[in-house]
């Protein structure tokens, strides 16, 4: 479970300050899909990376299964991030020059595995999402399809226990987007992994079931999935 | 990840941009070429110099001159010295006489230190012609050796008596290749009396000398034999002055020689040992090393640049990588450390093919030279390449370039993920 009590985030630059989050509380149980929603500016990003750990707040916490993780040193972050989390974002930031393989292997390079697991292990992650035969392709000659399940097979690699998805379609049509959509619902499902998407497609965001919308730095509704008040 | 794995990534990195990295490496090459010749042609000179000295030894022996003037300025600026009966300088520095001295000068100065057994002056003598039995007769070209210094011989032995003579290798081989026959025979050697009649003497072969520059043309006489040519050929010609003596001490220490030193410094005379002459030979050499080696050292410096720019913009063009890797759980640390690796691989790599570009080029030049232009230092390296300065070379350009990889990793591992990530 990802709990998030009295979160905030003030940015401050050239003196003036910015509350982009305001003590926000927020409960993600695990194997939930969530979607956080929001206009642009709404800190719906902010809340996504303090969640992941990809930024430290200015107040509250974050706790992962009760321990709390927003007072982690950087390197303890780093493993944790490594470990327990995926990541997919919008640009897909896959290395073009590079083959699809080395691409879903980094995350276990960075940690630090045995050549021969690691290749297995991509491998495993990229048959998951249907990419097998594209292993030894250059990131660059794939579809923006197949790359963007190229991202997820490289957020699967290290079987994290949270996906966290930062527009995951923003850069897909709508077709191809569904797909994506319904492989990473799957492996919710199957493989009983908290998914957190960021999104202002309001499609993606009701097919999330739960529908997390930020306004202004706060949580300003959240509903389940059959529309009650979380 | 583990260093393997930054070793890996560092190295794909740099193949991405194989141009760059090829230009990049080009500068280094530059810098690591020129260092390793110049260091080369400073070991090769040292080489030569060793090669040219090893073979005379003279460890009881020190040698003495008379001190060059002080330069102009300096002089002007000084009080006049005293007037001293033995010195026969008259002040202008250029007149020849002030640099020559008489035995009983020397020995005036000599005979309060302990410890000194003769003083010997180099006498300078001029041969005509050598011949063995009836054989030709060859010109001959005459040195002296003073009592004390041996050198080095093929066959035989050094002097060591009266009426000796150790005749060069070129000169042995004429007269008969197999060499060791000649040790024993008597050399017939001619020159010229103050009269300008021909004299002969007649010493006795000890030695063919090894092959050196000193030792390599001259036949060497012992000091009896060149006090008697000299005496011939100088008679009548005014007080026998000499400008170089050689003293042979009992034994020899530090502070026998620090004694001596001290007593001809005093009245302005340089008293040196072979090995103080070595040294000053060797410094002089090390000092031309230096002053060479400073411009390689320039095109390292400004290759250096070359690597501070190119890492700069591969943090540039790689800041959304390096904001996925940092997401992904990449420490500062790995991070800096692989664009450190990737600036010493930069500068391993243009290291190792200067050096070698440089000791192929050192080798045909060695060749080159030696058979075209100086063809009587056979046997000598014009360019010597020994392990330690290669080492050397790779080491510092590696140091180097790790030093100008600091401030562009040192960035690149300071990013901020999420804005790296946002970076357009």
């Amino acid at each position: 479970m990802l709990e998030a009590v009295n979160l905030s985030k003030t940015y401050i630059s050239d003196g003036i300050s910015y509350d982009a989050l305001r003590a926000v509380d927020l409960k993600i149980d695990k194997g939930e899909r969530a979607a956080i929603t929001g206009r642009s500016g709404s800190g719906k990003s902010t809340l996504m990376h303090l969640l992941a750990c990809l930024d430290e707040p200015t107040g509250g916490k974050v706790l992962l299964d009760g321990k709390d993780i927003s007072g982690l040193s950087e390197r303890e972050r780093n493993v944790l991030r490594n470990e327990k989390f995926g990541f997919v974002f919008q640009q897909f930031f896959l290395n073009g020059r590079e083959t699809v393989l080395e691409n879903v292997a980094l995350p276990l390079r960075i940690r630090g595995w045995r050549e021969s697991k690691i290749r297995s292990a991509a491998k495993a992650a990229l048959a998951s999402v249907d990419l097998e035969d594209k292993a030894g392709k250059r990131a660059k000659d794939l579809s923006g399809g197949e790359k963007q399940r190229v991202c997820v097979a490289r957020a699967l690699v290290g079987e994290p226990q949270m996906i966290f998805a930062d527009e995951p379609t923003g850069n897909l049509d709508s077709t191809t987007g569904k797909l994506l959509e319904d492989m990473l619902f799957q492996l919710n499902a199957a493989r009983g992994i908290t998914l957190v998407i960021v999104t202002h497609d309001p499609d993606l965001a009701r097919r999330c079931g739960r529908v997390v919308n930020v306004k202004d730095g706060r949580i300003e509704t959240d509903l389940g999935a059959k529309g009650e008040v979380r | 990840m583990r260093l393997l794995g930054i070793i890996r990534m560092a190295n794909r990195s740099l193949l991405r941009n194989k141009l760059r990295t090829f230009l990049t490496i080009s500068a280094i090459f530059v810098g690591s070429f020129t260092l390793t010749l110049t260091n080369g042609l400073g070991d090769g000179l040292r080489a030569y110099v060793e090669n040219q000295v090893k073979n005379i030894e003279a460890e009881r022996v020190m040698f003495i001159r008379k001190q060059p003037p002080a330069a102009g300025s300096a002089k002007h600026n000084s009080e006049p010295p005293e007037y001293d009966p033995d010195d026969s300088d008259n002040g202008d520095g250029l007149d020849p006489n002030a640099y020559s001295y008489t035995r009983e000068q020397i020995e005036r100065i000599a005979k309060d230190v302990d410890g000194v057994v003769t003083i010997t002056p180099q006498y300078p003598i001029d041969g005509e012609y050598i011949m063995i039995g009836e054989s030709k007769k060859y010109r001959v070209e005459l040195g002296m050796l003073s009592s004390g210094v041996t050198q080095k011989t093929e066959v035989g032995r050094t002097i060591d008596g009266d009426d000796q003579v150790v005749i060069p290798l070129a000169v042995a081989r004429t007269f008969d290749p197999q060499i060791a026959n000649l040790v024993g025979k008597r050399a017939v050697i001619a020159y010229k009396n103050a009269a300008g009649e021909l004299k002969t003497v007649s010493p006795e072969i000890v030695g063919v000398a090894t092959k050196g520059m000193i030792v390599n043309t001259n036949s060497f006489v012992d000091a009896r034999t060149a006090e008697a040519i000299y005496k011939d050929q100088k008679v009548g010609n005014g007080p026998d002055k000499f400008y170089n003596f050689s003293l042979q001490m009992r034994a020899m220490t530090a502070e026998k020689a620090a004694a001596v030193k001290a007593a001809f410094q005093a009245k302005g005379f340089e008293a040196e040992t072979l090995a103080d002459q070595k040294k000053r030979t060797y410094d002089a050499i090390g000092i031309f090393k230096i002053g060479m080696n400073f411009f390689a050292m320039i095109a390292l410096l400004a290759a250096s640049f070359g690597i501070v720019n190119t890492l700069i913009i591969a943090v540039m063009e790689r800041t959304k990588e390096i904001g996925l890797q940092k997401a992904l759980g990449l420490g500062r640390g790995k991070i800096f450390l692989m664009f450190s690796l990737e600036s010493i691989l930069i500068g391993f790599w243009g290291a190792i093919i200067g050096i070698l570009s440089a000791i192929v080029s050192g080798v045909i030049a060695n060749r080159f030279l030696v058979s075209s232009y100086l063809p009587s230092f056979e046997g000598y390296d014009f360019f010597s390449f020994t392990l330690p300065s290669i080492v050397s070379v790779l080491a510092l350009v590696s140091a180097i370039a790790f030093i100008a990889g600091v401030f562009p990793a040192f960035r690149a591992s300071k990013l901020n993920p999420i804005e790296s990530l946002r970076y357009e």
